[in-house]
């Protein structure tokens, strides 16, 4: 098939999500190609209280992996979640949704934000989100099941919330079944061949494995890519002001809500992940303005309920220099540690990996392969990165955390982002984004961002135009909800997890 | 820095000052006039009789029917005043070696196929396979142009009739007269006249007023410079240094020629390379366009006029035109309250057609990051975006024409010689390497050009790819075969029922019967 034999032997070494994922992806997709995979579990980090919240990409990377939505919710206790609710609590911002769905539809031809952003300059009282089908279904308990008219409306996708340790398990006992090779293992030591290359690894001082390619997923201890290849990180603290967080558990809610929250609070943020069986609770700040006992008691207080498995956890945003080094490639945490606002760890590791099958070594010479995945990997992380710190850079929140975070450095790219959309309400495009324009608007709007103008070409359109297909639009919108099952009525059509 | 929003609608318009009126000029104005409203936005555009434009023929790609849609404009009368024809993508001629050559398509080659993109199939039937596929045999369009027919695509996506796009040859000077009483018709102001003098704003240096040689005042809020290659307001007064790009695309000059239309009417520009250059081919409805692109380095103006002329379909029309070009771009396409568009702001040879898309696409943003009416005037923060789009876009162009300069195999001419060897953008090297490796093509969401013109001039220019993706594997190779023999002749059968290229033109967008004196004067 080319120059040289066929690349076919790939250890991943790591544990729990990041293992497993990756594991299914590669034997699932290279598999019938004649690609052998073994993996070296570590012990697990995980702890029963965790919930992992998920961004609508992997809704459609399961499907490539030949995972069924239904059993996937069922072993997981898992629920829907169409978006981020973001509730500042006191002040002068009030709640925004940041939906994964599409904010109105273009009107004569042009795109709704600026349509919108002008009307509310002469009046108009209708919030940006009153024009997100997914995000008025989502906050009135509903499910949103797409059908041509909400298709050709725009985008209505969904996430989960998935019990963390119950995932990781349904995805282990998948790959069980794909014929992948598994071994446990307590630590693991790196033999590296005369090239520097990684050539086994030794498991447990005793056991010696073989392969061509290793994949770092032990998350971010990098015991393969940093510990032993001793690539160096990009320290992305300076951007961020959360350096650590609380996890714990709380009960689950009578009715499943289809959203995370996020409350606001002088001293950070907590993150509501409710699913079937709890809510998981997730409390993020900064270790040198708030104490953990002081972290605890705000987290209980957003809670509103006794928080049971609480554990703290130091939270080091960076990035590797090169995630792919000689024949080893970092995914998930050992690559890239984002911040926790917007989910996107999960995300993050189907990014590493999507762009690893589609780069996946055809031979042993993989150098063209190693700098494309380096460069655009490196340019994901980056707009990942962005899209979060323009989170902190404009929050408007009173409080030493949210004043820190204020003061934070900006990415260039970024204050080029933040410029453009204050002067004009116009989201710079840029290459390998995660988060669509909507998000962008989503977020600057709801945290209270006013654009200086809109682009000329909407004066054209007149008012009453505006004026119809506003009505148009609520009122379709409010069809549709009605429609809708709720969240709990569709979960318990799908059939409920035994947890739950 | 901010634009305070002010409703005082009684106030004067915002006033755009165009110089230069070809194809730039009026595209511009008759985009900025569809777009924005009179009463907030006057446009005034001075062009002179006495400075010609540069087009001859012009080739275009697919985008400027949104554009053309965008004014309203009907294609069938556009195509008549505009003596156009259609292109389907531009045939290569001796550009890897001599005796090879390949169509470069607007459209699709073949199907991803459980989820993979076509090329690693094709390429792995290469390999392994029983049978010998020509990679054009799965362009529809490749097919058609070859076969000189056409049909508007099918818009039912499942019909392989659906798989590729069109563009137009047309006069560009007629296209911008075309433009011009377009935009006059709908409140343009044209000044028929010559700048002689710029007037500056003492302490921020924007652009205040031109005086023209009859001694007439212009005043304006913004200035396009699309006054071509002389660069008048942003070159000249404001001062933006230029990028010189002549040591990845050596060719300066070009001769261009119309000659008599002989034989069938293509349906795609022809593009031959020529020991010091290339030689393009636009087949227009009454005459066809020629021109020698070459680099003055490697051979004499005469040398190059003798080659153009022996190689024509038909008797010359007058007498090859001289131009002289430096290919690179402004630093900054907009400096102050002044804009390029078009020539203005750069030159790339126009071997992919690229030239009206830049116009178009910066006309585009411009109208997005247009100062608003009674602002406090030019915001740096929308000048900056307009800077970084317009950047982005010349050097995706620029690594694609370099692609097909630098892959061949014309061993022992100097210009070629030299192609090869010459250093390349960063950027271009990995793009390479890239498909050499794995024949993975480069796929941006912004900008030119998109995955199947990569593959089209890889292939043609005789990259070979070494590996392809193993995810095409899963298919069994005995399926792939019969899946790729029915793609092909499901192409074959369908260009057979297809009218040809000249019958179709004949029958939609006949030009009106064109005078032997008009045509002397062309």
């Amino acid at each position: 098939m080319s120059v040289g034999p066929p690349l076919s032997r790939v250890v991943v070494m790591g544990r729990d999500v990041d293992l497993w994922l990756c594991v299914n992806a590669i034997a699932r997709a290279l598999g019938p190609a004649g690609v052998q995979v073994t993996a070296i579990e570590l012990p697990t980090r995980l702890r029963s209280s965790d919930i992992s919240a998920t961004l609508p990409p992997l809704e459609a990377f399961h499907a490539k992996l030949g995972l069924k939505e239904p059993s996937l919710i069922r072993a997981t206790a898992g629920s829907f979640s169409f978006g981020q609710n973001f509730v500042p609590g006191s002040g002068r911002t009030p709640n925004f949704f940041h939906a994964w769905g599409a904010y109105g539809a273009p009107i004569d031809g042009s795109a709704f934000f600026p349509c919108w952003l002008k009307a509310t300059r002469y009046g108009l009282k209708l919030s940006y989100q009153d024009f997100c089908l997914t995000a008025v279904a989502a906050s009135n308990g509903r499910m949103l099941l797409p059908d041509e008219a909400t298709s050709a409306f725009g985008r209505t996708d969904y996430g989960y919330h998935v019990q963390t340790m119950a995932y990781a398990g349904y995805l282990k006992s998948i790959a069980a079944n794909l014929g992948v090779k598994m071994y446990q293992a307590q630590k693991g030591l790196v033999e590296r061949d005369e090239t520097g290359s990684i050539a086994a690894l030794i498991i447990d001082g005793s056991l010696r494995i073989e392969g061509q390619l290793f994949v770092d997923a032990t998350g971010p201890d990098a015991i393969l890519i940093g510990r032993s290849l001793n690539v160096p990180f990009d320290d992305w603290r300076p951007y961020f002001s959360v350096d650590r967080v609380l996890s714990a558990r709380a009960p689950a809610f009578t009715r499943t809500p289809p959203f995370a929250e996020i409350r606001i609070a002088g001293d950070g943020w907590t993150a509501l992940h409710p699913n079937q069986a709890a809510t998981g609770v997730l409390h993020a700040y900064c270790g040198e303005l708030s104490r953990d006992e002081a972290a605890l008691a705000s987290a209980s207080a957003a809670a509103s309920a006794k928080l049971a498995d609480v554990s703290f956890h130091a939270v080091n945003p960076y990035v590797r220099s090169r995630v792919w080094e000689g024949n080893c490639v970092a995914v998930g945490g050992s690559a890239c540690v984002l911040d926790p606002i917007h989910d996107v760890d999960l995300h993050a590791l189907q990014l590493g990996l999507v762009h690893l099958l589609s780069l996946f070594p055809v031979t042993g010479q993989f150098a063209a392969e190693r700098a494309e995945y380096n460069r655009i990997m490196r340019s994901y992380y980056e707009r990942i990165r962005d899209f979060q710190c323009a989170f902190y850079a404009v929050a408007p929140f009173g409080g030493d955390f949210w004043q820190r975070a204020r003061g934070q450095s900006v990415p260039q790219s970024l204050s080029h982002k933040i410029a453009t959309f204050r002067a004009r309400g116009h989201i710079a495009p840029m290459e390998d984004e995660t988060f669509l324009p909507d998000s962008w608007q989503a977020i600057f709007v709801g945290l209270g961002v006013a654009p200086e103008t809109w682009p000329s070409a909407i004066d054209g359109i007149p008012p009453n135009r505006f004026r119809e297909e506003f009505h148009r639009t609520i009122e379709f919108i409010k069809g549709k909800v009605l429609e809708q099952p709720t969240h709990d009525g569709y979960l318990d059509s799908i059939g409920r997890s035994p947890a739950a | 820095m901010g634009e305070a929003i002010r409703d005082d609608d009684e106030s004067a318009p915002f006033r755009v000052v165009i110089v230069g009126g070809g194809t730039a000029g009026w595209m511009s104005a008759a985009g900025i006039r569809r777009r924005l409203e009179s009463k907030d936005y006057s446009l005034t555009l001075i062009e002179s009789d006495d400075i010609g434009t540069v087009g001859v023929g012009e080739a275009t790609l697919p985008h400027i029917k949104i554009f053309n849609d965008m004014l309203g404009v009907d294609e069938a009368q556009f195509m008549r005043e505009t003596r156009a024809t259609f292109k389907l993508g531009i045939q290569f001629c001796d550009w890897d070696q001599p005796g090879d050559r390949y169509i470069h398509p607007f459209g699709a080659f073949g199907e991803p196929w459980g989820g993979v993109e076509f090329q690693h199939h094709w390429l792995r039937s290469q390999r392994q396979g029983h049978q010998r596929f020509a990679l054009e045999d799965f362009s529809y369009s490749v097919v058609a142009a070859r076969n000189n027919a056409f049909e508007f695509p099918n818009e039912d996506s499942k019909s392989i009739r659906s798989t590729y796009s069109y563009a137009y040859h047309f006069d560009a000077g007629l296209y911008a007269a075309y433009l011009r009483s377009w935009a006059m018709e709908r409140g343009v102001r044209r000044i028929e006249g010559q700048v002689c003098d710029v007037s500056r704003h003492p302490t921020t240096g924007d652009l205040t007023e031109l005086t023209l040689k009859s001694g007439e005042h212009v005043a304006g809020d913004l200035f396009i410079d699309c006054s071509g290659f002389r660069s008048l307001l942003l070159g000249k007064i404001m001062g933006v240094a230029w990028q010189d790009w002549t040591h990845w695309l050596p060719c300066d000059r070009a001769l261009a020629v119309p000659c008599k239309r002989v034989g069938a009417l293509t349906p795609y520009t022809r593009s031959t390379a020529r020991p010091a250059g290339w030689i393009w081919r636009i087949p227009l409805q009454h005459r066809t366009g020629n021109g020698y692109i070459f680099s003055s380095r490697f051979i004499s103006d005469g040398e190059a006029r003798d080659t153009l002329l022996s190689g024509l379909d038909g008797a010359a029309q007058g007498e090859p035109r001289l131009l002289r070009f430096s290919p690179g771009r402004r630093e900054r396409a907009w400096s102050g309250n002044c804009v390029a568009i078009g020539l203005a702001s750069g030159f790339l040879e126009p071997l992919e057609s690229t030239s009206i898309y830049l116009i178009q696409a910066a006309v585009t943003d411009l109208i997005n990051l247009m100062p608003r009416p009674r602002s406090a005037g030019v915001d740096a923060r929308l000048v900056n975006e307009f800077n970084r789009l317009n950047e982005m876009q010349y050097e995706r162009i620029r690594d694609f024409l370099i692609l097909h300069y630098t892959a061949n195999r014309r061993v022992g001419e100097p210009l070629w010689d030299y192609a090869r060897s010459m250093p390349l953008p960063d950027s271009l090297v990995h793009k390479l390497a890239l498909f050499r490796s794995r024949a993975a093509l480069p796929s941006h969401q912004y900008g030119l050009f998109a995955r199947d013109s990569w593959l089209a001039v890889l292939v043609g220019q005789g990259i070979a790819a070494t590996g392809y993706d193993r995810l095409a594997d899963a298919l069994p190779l005995s399926a792939l075969e019969e899946r790729l023999s029915e793609f092909r002749n499901r192409i074959q059968t369908n260009v057979d029922d297809m009218t040809s290229h000249g019958a179709f033109i004949a029958n939609y967008a006949q030009a009106m019967e064109i005078t032997e004196s008009e045509e002397a004067v062309a």
